[in-house]
């Protein structure tokens, strides 16, 4: 080395070491938990508005250049429409879907729209193996299909059950769900739409922030209309389509035992393990290795070429 | 074969046929040193064959129909149920069924066990094998299995647990092939891969082990995603990988049991000595394994059920469910397994140890599939997805079948056949192979 | 007399014709309102004016507090029970056409004096407003008994769609 000694270098790049170590820390400590997108955009489902009239399915139909549907969306025989029980959801052809409901105690038709509820934390990003989710800033969820793969891990994971395949297509079958109409409005700040289609505005469209705001004024200001919760505002880390009610939510088939965690927090612990396995196996098993056998054993790895048993069995 | 070999011919085992003959050429290593008259006629007078043949019939059309007109055509397109039996069993199956390689490497290698050595190379292909098809059903289930290799070179998503799998499978696939490849280059003849490969031996069992203890992890931790969809008595909020890592052991264990009994009765012709020889003794220390992975699986799953507060479910119908997948696939097991080690009865030791698989199958389909979206309702998976499952199971066994006809896994390779062969590899008294009552054990495995 | 006779007639028909004005009240109240500001799947609505007036007992029904009459909500009477008679009484004067067109939402966020965040758009409030009497009165509530559907409106709705229902 030159005019440095070795001692001094080394004393020199551990202090160097620790100096930075220390001075990026106070960025780490300050570091909590996430705070979701303030600029996010939301929309708000008032479910004592909605008529049933299928216009907002209409609306997606045009805007996102899906197939032609089996029956008109003006058509209301498809409330009946029960498979395997349950009634109908998302699927590779509809985006959203509007259900009708009979709560208990009232021959009142209550009716809602089911489509993906842009969650702040989701469940479908935090499953995707190649990174197809991304979570704008905006507040949508969008879908990359250049990249998927097909797996249908998204679809075990969504605790909304919203994501669709596109079975039917043998050589690009991809994901199918809303993706709030990003691409052709929500970029330029405009509604989805939806939203923009809806004869009576069930569905306000606003930031996240000042949306709760709207549904806290409308629950405060007819207590008797609203039951008072706003699903979506804390489901599943919180999601950035949220719903008011005039009937308990569990009759509308809202899941109301999901946790207030989004749905990345069950897996973050085993994530933390994995690395830990990475570093203890090796020494632990190594030194199995080294405490299980001895030479006196005369299994060495230096009888490679012998003729010995050990060569045939040994792999 | 059995009829080929009483009349006197020898299936290819070494270098050269005879001290002064030539060395077998490739293409007669393939045919097993039969001409190619006699190689039809046995395979031809093989009524399993005609069995494969009647399945391939119908499963490999099917194969092709799925891949002309996609994943709709063979299975309910269910959007509620985006995994089916191809994953169900291709992967959350033959996954934990091939834990075998990492399980007798890991015996051998690392503890020094070098009397496990005659079925090691068997459970290594096992595992090599069994990882290999789960990939294979990957490619029929995925919805564009071109793009497989897409989360290693294309675009990553490191947060996901099935990035971990993808990543764990394709590395240890590598390591498996590496392990493998010790027979591959002893057939082929080429000693200098075999001397390197021997060299990292270490290492790659090592590497092995963490890959395994990972991935078998992973798969379990996939469903921690969909914590209301799996049924509470099969998922465990914080330990449900742990729980799938712990079965995979006795799971792998019990697959080399189950195959090598198989192998046993129908191509023993391929067995040298040492491997038939010691196979009673092996069964045996793999069946003591299998049953201490079996009870601390018990254990586990008692806890797990404990710290979820689960027992209120135990009295529903899925608790009986449950109930019954613990007792087949757990406790008896346990229990005919302690009876049989401790009377030698290896017969029993077999059958348990096949139970066993059936019992690990019964948890990753209950978990994966059956009692998965247990609040909304159950769907039986297409007919086209069974045949397919069977045709791609039918595909290994046949893929396995070959190479145990052909590298030297089942015996041992000799560079000439006049060459002595010791068949104890450690030196100790000869094991007693135990099948009667009578026979004196004079040394415990 | 005469002359006295003239002037007082003229009086009276001046006193009572400015009178009558009175009495009609908004002398510029509409008979038929054409909506026809956002019909593009539907025709343009024949709104009868003069019959809901004579229907409803008070304007404020439908014009909140605009037409000078105290809103008939408690909420909004809490600020509005005093209010006056309004520059504008028309609809479409106060409900935007594109609620949710970023320059509304870009004003609303911009006013933090501002407690009306939560109006509807137009479409909305016809809607809003008419369905509730209408479903109470056995008035119309399909969507084509109050205004037929434009050609677009067929292709929108997907009219011509024949086929089964769908099977999962």
């Amino acid at each position: 080395m030159s005019g440095i000694s070795r001692r001094r270098f080394l004393a020199a790049s551990a202090a160097g070491c620790v100096a930075t170590t220390f001075a990026g820390s106070k960025k780490a400590l300050a570091a909590g938990t996430f705070g979701g997108y303030p600029e996010g955009m939301g929309v708000l489902v008032d479910i004592t508005r909605c008529v049933g009239c299928r216009t907002c399915e209409a609306a997606c139909n045009k805007e996102q250049n899906l197939p032609d549907p089996e029956r008109p969306f003006d058509d209301m025989s498809v409330f009946d429409e029960i498979h395997h029980g349950q009634q109908r959801r998302t699927n590779e052809k509809a985006y959203t879907v509007i259900n009708r409901y009979e709560p208990t105690g009232s021959d009142q038709k209550v009716y809602r729209k089911v489509q993906c509820n842009h969650c702040a934390e989701p469940a479908c990003l935090s499953s995707c193996f190649v990174n197809a989710y991304k979570k704008t800033d905006e507040g949508a969820v969008i879908y990359n299909d250049k990249v998927c793969v097909g797996c249908r891990n998204c679809m075990v994971a969504c605790p909304f059950n919203i994501p669709a395949y596109s079975y039917s297509s043998a050589f690009d079958p991809i994901i199918k769900k809303c993706v709030f109409c990003y691409d052709t409005r929500l970029k330029e700040g405009r509604p989805p739409a939806c939203v923009e289609s809806c004869p009576q505005q069930v569905m306000t469209f606003g930031k996240r922030d000042d949306l709760i705001k709207i549904a806290n004024q409308r629950i405060r200001n007819n207590p008797d209309l609203y039951v008072d919760h706003i699903y979506g505002e804390h489901e599943m880390g919180g999601t950035h389509w949220m719903y008011l009610s005039g009937v308990p939510f569990d009759e509308l088939a809202f899941n109301m035992h999901l946790s207030n965690e989004p749905i990345l927090n069950n897996v973050k612990d085993f994530l933390g393990t994995v690395p830990m396995v990475l570093a203890i196996w090796p020494a632990l098993f190594t030194g199995f290795h080294l405490l299980a056998t001895n030479k006196k054993n005369g299994h060495g790895h230096e009888e490679e070429e012998s003729k010995h048993n050990d060569e045939g069995g040994d792999q | 074969m059995k009829a080929l070999i009483e009349a006197g011919v020898k299936p290819v085992d070494s270098y050269r046929p005879g001290e002064n003959k030539r060395p077998w050429t490739f293409k007669e290593k393939l045919m097993l040193g039969l001409t190619p008259g006699q190689y039809l006629g046995q395979a031809l007078r093989n009524p399993f064959n005609w069995i494969l043949g009647l399945i391939f019939a119908v499963g490999l059309p099917l194969l092709a129909y799925r891949y002309l007109f996609g994943l709709g055509v063979v299975t309910h397109s269910s959007n509620d149920y985006p995994w089916g039996l191809l994953l169900g069993f291709g992967l959350f199956c033959m996954v934990p069924l091939s834990a075998s390689g990492f399980m007798l490497g890991t015996t051998v290698e690392i503890f020094g066990r070098h009397d496990f050595e005659p079925i090691e190379r068997l459970a290594l292909l096992n595992g090599l094998l069994g990882y290999f098809f789960a990939v294979v059903y990957l490619l029929v289930d995925l919805g564009q299995p071109w793009r497989l290799a897409y989360p290693m070179v294309i675009s990553f998503g490191p947060v996901a647990v099935l990035f971990l799998v993808a990543w764990h499978v394709a590395t240890y696939l590598s390591v498996q092939v590496a392990e493998v490849s010790v027979a591959f280059f002893e057939w082929i003849g080429w000693l200098g891969g075999k001397r390197w490969v021997r060299k990292i031996a270490i290492g790659l069992t090592v590497a092995g082990i963490i890959l395994s203890t990972l991935h078998q992890g992973a798969l379990g931790a996939l469903f921690l995603y969909s914590p209301g969809k799996v049924h509470p008595l099969w998922y465990s909020s914080a330990f449900q990988w742990i729980l799938f890592f712990a079965s995979s052991i006795p799971a792998g264990l019990c697959m080399v049991i189950t195959v090598s009994t198989v192998i046993k009765h129908t191509m023993a012709w391929r067995c040298d000595r040492n491997f038939l020889d010691n196979l009673d003794y092996c069964t045996l220390g793999i069946a003591k394994g299998a049953a201490m992975g079996l009870f601390t699986y018990f254990f586990i799953k008692v806890i797990a059920v404990a710290h979820d507060n689960e027992w209120a479910y135990l009295a529903t119908g899925w608790g009986f469910w449950w109930m019954f997948e613990m007792f087949f696939g757990v406790m008896l097991p346990i229990i005919l397994f302690a009876y049989a080690i401790h009377h030698r009865l290896l017969w029993l030791v077999r059958a348990t140890g096949f139970l066993t698989v059936l019992g690990i199958c019964l948890n990753r389909l209950n978990t994966s599939l059956i009692t998965f979206n247990w609040t909304i309702y159950q769907e039986l998976p297409h007919i086209f997805e069974f045949i397919i499952t069977i045709t791609l199971l039918c595909i290994y066994v046949v893929v396995y079948r070959f190479i145990l006809y052909r590298l030297p896994i089942l015996y041992t390779w000799k560079e000439a056949p006049q060459e002595a062969v010791a068949t104890e590899p450690v030196k100790t008294e000869p094991r007693v192979s135990a099948g009667t009552s009578t026979a004196p054990a004079t040394s415990s495995p | 007399m005469k002359n006295w006779n003239a002037a007082t007639m003229n009086l009276l028909v001046l006193v009572l014709l400015f009178g009558l004005a009175g009495f009609a009240g908004a002398t510029d109240m509409p008979e038929t309102v054409v909506l026809d500001t956002l019909g593009e799947l539907y025709e343009p609505v024949e709104f009868d004016h003069t019959l809901h007036t004579e229907l409803g007992e008070d304007c404020s029904i439908c014009h909140h507090h605009t037409t000078g009459t105290g809103p008939e909500s408690a909420n909004c009477a809490r600020c509005h029970a005093d209010s006056p008679e309004s520059e504008v009484v028309a609809c479409s004067d106060c409900h935007e056409a594109e609620p949710f067109a970023a320059g509304v939402l870009q004003a609303k966020a911009e006013d933090r004096m501002r407690y009306h965040k939560d109006k509807p758009g137009l479409k909305a409030v016809y809607h809003l407003s008419c369905m509730g009497c209408h479903e109470a009165w056995g008035a119309p509530v399909g969507c084509q008994e109050c205004h037929a559907r434009t050609p677009a409106g067929d292709d929108y709705y997907h009219a011509d769609a024949k086929g089964d229902a769908v099977t999962h």
